[in-house]
């Protein structure tokens, strides 16, 4: 594998064994060579959830932190509205192949890093504007009650405002990630691999049916993804915050609506 | 020969879709050109259904309302609205246009030119009271009470005989209230529309009213009359609950101490003799003896002091604590007199005696038609 | 083994850049045409939406679903599934880069019209205002600081997805990118990348300026 990271994609294109362009998808799921081997799909989802996975975390462990603290302290609200507005205006694929050559004069190859830069910066804005405006819009009497009643600030941020805001800031994570995973197939076309293998190929080789089971498993990924979040959602909330979550407040839809339409 | 009403309802009935009752059922209403008419009464009583059906921002379910005579079914509904003047709690104002904008909408639809609207906007601004700089702002510049006036010089702009008014003053706070109430009663005397208002607020509906339209839910009318008369004569015990227990007090607002007859109390020269002086006490049943010099009044002397051989002008005299201005109400009047040491309270205008007001002269004013009174102030 | 010497192949040969200037212009022109398009159709069928979900309010929540199911449709997935069966050309690399756009336009146009306030459509209706004239004076204009909101996130994210409609031939800016990367020959995917960059930033600040423009009552809250 470290080898291939250097050899240019036209050579690693070549590489890969033909799938024959006339049977049909039933066919090509079925068949075990498909699932295993140097290319299979088992291998490809690997790749595809190492990375995704990646970059989901580190994401969270930069924006929610951050965006938490910084709407703690009301600070920085213009600057926020700034980097999240850069962060979204900046097409992934053009930001990733341009980290190309520089990870490769780098000697880091042509994989993980510009991708998982690209994504990274795809990912932090969204989860960084939820987070804040979750905390940002937490009840202010909660908030003011506990400092009346003595609570530090640390306290108060961590018993009060983020599980108040969790169900928000949950929101934010689950539509970011399910656009890393959505986004994540670019790799295939900037010398990697993963799921998104298979659309390339197809379409280097003219052939629709390995187009459309790449598409349907990458579809298959990102509907695993957002329910997958859900249930995370719905047990890691502690039971107050559960109940509270059932009723939609104009607050919430309307950071849902701020991170949507983002 | 009766003149034709300037708004007339004849059997308007709504029911909405849906519902099992009506909102408003069988209702019939004359309403005099150049009168406020205050619809009130408690929640469900259709007073802002009725509103709307003026107009047709709601359409009755059968019925008849005429403007001026003619039916309003009849009319296209814009051309109805352009010719009626619809003020709101929220007021409306279109936040992305300047005042002056906002107010001249209904001029521009009509078509009027550009001089004639300026004109006629700077007129506006001055009846209702707004700066005149502040044409150029945009609504959320302003205040609630300058909103709700910006609201009024709207409504008025293409000067309609017409105007509505749904709880016009009430998201405002109760002093911007009270001065938006006079300068209503103010505007009222100067351009003599026929306004129907809602409010839920019985004050409110007193102090402004000509006549009063209590409905009960469902649309019912259960008095209709001048608020004194609904006041002094409430025609049903739903009535006589709404208006409370303190209705005569209320009345009280509606008359002012000019509109008492002229009394002299026990007020006196200060060049009267002492026996003419007790004289006047004891016919008066009076233990305090006012004096006066010409038309000043000076003060009071207690009339235990009063001596033959002792000059008036020698005694001890305690200055009024209470003293009320002709304009005063019944009900300042009376607050005044139950505050000082005497019954009796001085009508000063300007410095001039006018004669004394006391409780037993207040009481007996309520019992006539204070509907005749002179404009009541705050 | 590819070992490139680092003057053989700089991140930037600016001959290049004079040479292929033709071909970098053209495909500049298509990125912007592509943008347009996409926003331009977009932009049709999601007013066309929007209007359906404020006269039948039951449509507001399958429209907002089935546009959202869209949207988290990968990029890569739809214009591989629709090359695959139509092949390369204009209306495969359109139809995604549309329905990408629907989501976030419908969103912001409705959101833009339930910003009227209602006592302002009572006070438009009791004035005599027909619905057409409170339609375009008073809702439209309050709605519009929402609506090129959603065009400026619209068109900016449309101008990345461009780069990714490469993958099926068409994709302007994007295709330098892509034949840089192919080739790895740096150049060109330097400047492909550069430029949609500086495209998607240039059209987010003239949304911007757009935005202000146009909301002149806006502005003066901040002032006061």
């Amino acid at each position: 594998m470290a080898a291939a990271t250097w050899v240019p994609p036209a050579v690693h294109w070549l590489a890969q064994a033909a799938v024959p362009r006339d049977i049909t998808l039933g066919e090509w799921f079925t068949d075990p060579a498909t699932w295993t081997g140097g290319s299979g799909i088992l291998d490809s989802l690997a790749d595809t959830l190492v990375l995704v996975i990646a970059v989901i975390v580190v994401s969270v462990l930069l924006a929610v932190p951050t965006a938490a603290l910084l709407a703690h302290l009301r600070k920085a609200e213009l600057g926020s509205a700034w980097v999240v507005n850069i962060g979204r205006a900046i097409p992934t694929f053009a930001i990733a192949g341009l980290l190309v050559p520089v990870s490769l004069r780098a000697g880091y190859g042509f994989e993980p890093w510009p991708i998982f830069l690209a994504l990274i910066l795809l990912t932090v804005p969204p989860m960084y504007l939820s987070t804040y405006t979750a905390v940002k819009q937490v009840d202010p009497a909660a908030v003011n009650a506990a400092r009346a009643m003595g609570f530090t600030e640390r306290e108060v941020l961590l018993t009060v405002e983020l599980p108040l805001a969790l169900t928000v800031i949950f929101t934010g994570v689950r539509v970011a990630s399910v656009q890393v995973v959505a986004t994540e197939p670019i790799r295939a076309f900037l010398g990697g691999d993963g799921l998104g293998r298979y659309v390339r190929d197809g379409i280097g080789q003219n052939n629709p049916t390995l187009v459309l089971g790449g598409t349907i498993l990458i579809a298959i990924l990102a509907g695993i993804t957002a329910v997958t979040f859900v249930a995370i959602e719905w047990l890691a909330k502690p039971p107050g915050v559960r109940r509270l979550s059932g009723r939609r407040s104009d607050r919430t839809m309307a950071v849902r609506k701020q991170m949507v339409g983002t | 020969m009766e003149t034709t009403p300037a708004i007339r309802l004849r059997g308007v009935t709504k029911r909405f879709p849906g519902t099992t009752e009506d909102a408003v059922s069988g209702l019939d209403l004359d309403v005099d050109e150049g009168s406020i008419v205050v619809l009130i009464g408690p929640s469900g009583c259709g007073k802002t259904t009725t509103l709307r059906m003026i107009n047709r921002l709601i359409e009755p379910t059968s019925g008849r309302i005429e403007i001026q005579g003619e039916d309003v079914a009849e009319r296209p509904v814009t051309e109805l609205r352009r010719d009626i003047g619809y003020v709101i709690q929220q007021v409306g104002l279109f936040p992305h246009r300047t005042i002056e904008a906002n107010i001249a909408t209904v001029p521009r639809t009509l078509g009027w030119d550009k001089t004639r609207i300026r004109a006629r906007v700077e007129d506006l601004v001055e009846v209702v009271g707004i700066d005149h700089e502040m044409l150029s702002r945009y609504p959320d510049e302003l205040s609630g009470g300058q909103q709700q006036r910006v609201g009024v010089a709207r409504a008025l702009a293409a000067d309609p005989p017409v105007l509505l008014m749904d709880e016009p003053f009430g998201a405002v706070d109760p002093i911007v209230r009270g001065r938006l109430q006079d300068e209503l009663l103010e505007l009222q005397a100067r351009v003599h529309k026929t306004i129907v208002l809602v409010t839920h607020d019985l004050d409110e509906a007193i102090k402004i009213a000509d006549k009063i339209v209590l409905l009960n839910v469902g649309g019912v009318v259960e008095q209709y009359a001048s608020p004194d008369e609904l006041l002094r004569e409430p025609a049903s015990d739903f009535v006589e609950s709404f208006v409370g227990d303190d209705r005569s007090m209320r009345r009280l607002t509606l008359a002012t101490v000019g509109d008492l007859p002229y009394e002299q109390g026990p007020v006196v020269p200060i060049d009267t003799p002492p026996p003419d002086a007790r004289a006047v006490l004891a016919d008066q049943r009076s233990e305090w003896l006012g004096v006066t010099d010409g038309e000043a009044f000076l003060g009071w002397v207690q009339g235990s002091e009063v001596e033959d051989g002792v000059r008036l002008d020698d005694l001890h005299r305690f200055l009024p604590a209470a003293q009320v201005e002709p304009s005063s109400t019944l009900r300042n009047a009376m607050e005044v007199i139950m505050n000082s040491r005497t019954s009796v309270a001085v009508i000063n205008d300007d410095g001039r005696f006018c004669g004394v007001v006391t409780l037993e002269r207040i009481r007996a004013g309520l019992e006539g038609d204070l509907s005749a009174a002179a404009e009541p102030v705050g | 083994m590819f070992l490139a010497t680092r003057a053989a192949n700089p991140l930037l040969r600016w001959s290049y850049f004079v040479e292929q200037w033709d071909r970098i212009a053209e495909a500049i022109f298509q990125h912007v045409q592509l943008t347009l398009l996409a926003v331009g159709f977009g932009f049709v069928i999601s007013a066309g939406l929007a209007f359906a979900g404020m006269r039948y309010r039951w449509t507001v929540t399958p429209i907002t679903l089935f546009a959202a199911f869209l949207y988290t449709i990968p990029s890569v997935a739809f214009f591989g599934v629709l090359v695959a069966y139509f092949g390369l050309g204009l209306v495969t690399a359109l139809i995604p880069l549309t329905a990408f756009t629907i989501l976030i336009l419908v969103t912001n146009i409705l959101d833009g019209f339930s910003a009227v306030p209602a006592a302002v459509r009572e006070a438009a209706d009791g004035m005599g205002l027909t619905p057409t004239q409170r339609l375009f004076t008073v809702e439209v204009p309050i709605a519009v600081p929402y609506i090129i909101n959603g065009l400026r996130i619209a068109t900016v994210t449309t101008v990345g997805l461009v780069t990714v409609a490469a993958i099926v031939g068409y994709g302007g800016l994007g295709g330098l990118i892509l034949d840089g990367l192919r080739r790895a020959f740096w150049t060109p995917l330097t400047i492909g990348a550069s430029l949609s960059i500086l495209l998607a930033l240039l059209f987010d600040l003239l949304f911007f300026a757009l935005g202000a423009w146009l909301t002149p009552w806006a502005r003066r809250r901040q002032k006061s």
